[in-house]
């Protein structure tokens, strides 16, 4: 029965890397071989290999447009979302626990409301009384600040969860602490990790969203991609690829130094036990 | 003049009075606890104390000046958790300067006292390492040289023992005593633990529903108690019939009689304890079916003593 079980998780593994590895490899040959795909087989696998496709998209100016379009919306974008939901997390736990549903609620709406449905309801009224708004690329900025609540809540309530707030918030003023001072020096340092998780999960969903930029018509990176598809396709696959090889490295990245966090922040030997 | 004092300061969350007319005043140097049952207000009237609640009504004198309405930043208040409460990203030494460097005393200075508070409370090679690393009763005791580190008024302590082992509960509560004494700062321990509050305290203030039932001296709490409520949670006692009333005798004050026709109660033996230096035996009265406690020394247990048989009890002659 060992054996076999072996067997069978040895089989689920080698599914799982075909499912997920045999896209990547046809995505690659595609952008990085100069064979017409439709003699693309077993023989001719190792040849013929080139990023020239890629690097003309590189160059491409429009491509360095849209890319410094989507950076600048993404940077904006984190900074706002961290703006408003940091004060309204801690709010939350610390005075208003009652609330904590209603909060986490409204975060949760934009997968309640489609993104067609939000464009099209604050377009049609921003059209109306602040034209100028939606013409700038910034109006991006808070779309997405909308489309990134749900990571940025949960990232950090999970954060908050594992301290005991109250007490250290309380420590922290009977030491003359004031409360901005409690902020910076004792409440970030402390949700470092939650702040990273939550800026990197926003930072992605701006580079990788289509609806709403397609709908406002912004030259964002991924509308690039969409239009370079027809006219370079080599270099568009090539750029998608690039793109997911850089993820994986930030991810891999993030992931370190949760790990690093969680050994030197040890949830258990918080105790959180409170008698009246 | 007291070193802290409440002048009826009273708090009610919503419908309950969590306090009521609560008047103490602690002086200088004096460890005062205030013991008394969970939701009692002993922890409300420390934080009232502390600044992190606000009262409905009152005063709190900090020699002569009423710092009721001042911030809990600006009360030079030192405050121990139950919960340790270290900064989990600073290191030992950095937890302990924390209010120095909040106060803006520079590098130097600071690092030198963050080192004579770890050598206060003797764990001065610790300093660099982080809380999660050290033991509970080692982060307990950093969060009193923390709490003692920027000189405060007053040190308040929040059922600091509650979250440790028996055994460390001592060393800490030994260590707690030595503090206040060596120090002299004025110390004010919140606990449920009568135990607790009888061996560490100069006076406590037992408290129940919100208000004082007795403060005295620990002697005085446990010899002469104000209130049966007082009587009944310090210590234990048993509840007797004498003639048409009841009175009120500690186990320790009851011995068995030695003759049966001599005994003031009669009653059947329902178990007893074996806990070393004496012998708990329990017993249900005959006529009364109260049960009563009685605290044997060995050399008065003889083969009489054992589940279901009956015996006599007397008041010891004091």
């Amino acid at each position: 029965m060992k054996f076999l079980g072996k067997i069978w998780s040895r089989l689920y593994i080698a599914i799982a890397i075909v499912f997920f590895v045999a896209p990547l490899l046809s995505m690659a040959r595609f952008a990085f071989q100069r064979i017409p795909m439709i003699s693309l087989g077993k023989d001719n696998l190792f040849k013929r290999w080139t990023i020239d496709g890629l690097l003309t998209t590189l160059r491409d100016p429009e491509f360095l447009h849209s890319l410094s379009v989507s950076l600048k919306v993404a940077f904006f974008t984190v900074l706002v979302i961290l703006f408003l939901m940091v004060p309204t997390t801690l709010w939350v736990h610390l005075s208003a626990p009652r609330w904590r549903g209603v909060v986490e609620t409204v975060t949760i709406l934009p997968y309640v409301v489609p993104p067609i449905a939000l464009v099209v309801g604050v377009s049609g009224t921003y059209r109306s009384i602040a034209p100028w708004f939606l013409a700038s690329n910034y109006s991006l900025v808070p779309f997405y600040a909308i489309l990134a609540m749900p990571f940025t809540f949960r990232s950090l309530d999970v954060g908050i969860k594992a301290l005991d707030l109250r007490t250290l918030v309380d420590a922290a003023k009977s030491l003359g602490a004031s409360s901005g001072r409690v902020m910076w020096n004792i409440l970030l340092p402390n949700l470092r990790t939650s702040l990273i998780n939550a800026a990197f999960l926003t930072f992605t969903v701006v580079l990788g969203e289509f609806t709403i930029a397609s709908l406002l018509l912004k030259r964002t990176l991924p509308m690039y991609m969409a239009q370079a598809q027809g006219s370079e396709p080599q270099g568009a696959l090539g750029l998608g690829l690039l793109i997911l090889v850089l993820t994986t490295i930030l991810f891999t990245l993030v992931s370190i130094i949760r790990k690093k966090d969680s050994t030197s922040i040890n949830v258990k030997n918080i105790n959180v036990g409170m008698v009246p | 003049m007291s070193a802290l004092e409440f002048v009826n300061v009273s708090k009610s969350f919503r419908d309950v009075n969590a306090l009521s007319n609560f008047t103490i005043a602690l002086e200088q140097g004096e460890l005062v606890s205030l013991l008394g049952p969970s939701g009692c207000g002993k922890t409300t009237a420390l934080r009232i104390a502390a600044g992190f609640e606000t009262a409905d009504t009152g005063a709190i004198l900090l020699g002569s000046t009423n710092i009721i309405s001042l911030p809990a930043h600006q009360r030079r208040m030192g405050m121990v958790f139950q919960s340790y409460s270290l900064f989990p990203h600073l290191n030992i030494r950095d937890n302990v300067a924390f209010g120095l460097k909040v106060r803006g005393v520079p590098g130097d200075a600071r690092k030198k006292r963050a080192e004579e508070m770890l050598d206060l409370v003797r764990l001065s090679d610790l300093g660099h390492r982080m809380p999660h690393q050290i033991s509970g009763g080692q982060q307990q005791r950093v969060a009193l040289a923390r709490a003692l580190a920027t000189e405060p008024h007053v040190l308040l302590l929040d059922e600091p023992l509650s979250a440790l082992d028996a055994k460390i509960r001592v060393e800490v509560r030994d260590e707690i005593r030595r503090l206040n004494r060596d120090l002299g700062v004025t110390t004010m321990f919140v606990t449920h633990d009568q135990d607790e509050a009888m061996s560490i305290s100069d006076r406590i203030c037992v408290m129940n529903n919100g208000v004082i039932e007795q403060t005295g001296s620990p002697r005085d709490v446990y010899n002469n108690p104000a209130t049966s409520f007082v009587a009944h949670f310090v210590g234990s006692i048993n509840s007797l019939p004498r003639g048409n009333t009841r009175v009120l005798i500690r186990p320790e004050n009851l011995v068995l009689a030695t003759h049966d026709e001599s005994a003031h109660w009669r009653g059947t033996i329902t178990d007893t304890t074996f806990v070393g230096a004496f012998t708990k035996i329990s017993l249900v009265l005959d006529n009364d079916n109260s049960s009563v406690s009685v605290l044997a020394i060995s050399t008065q247990i003889d083969n009489n003593i054992a589940i279901g048989k009956s015996i006599g009890i007397n008041e010891a002659t004091r």
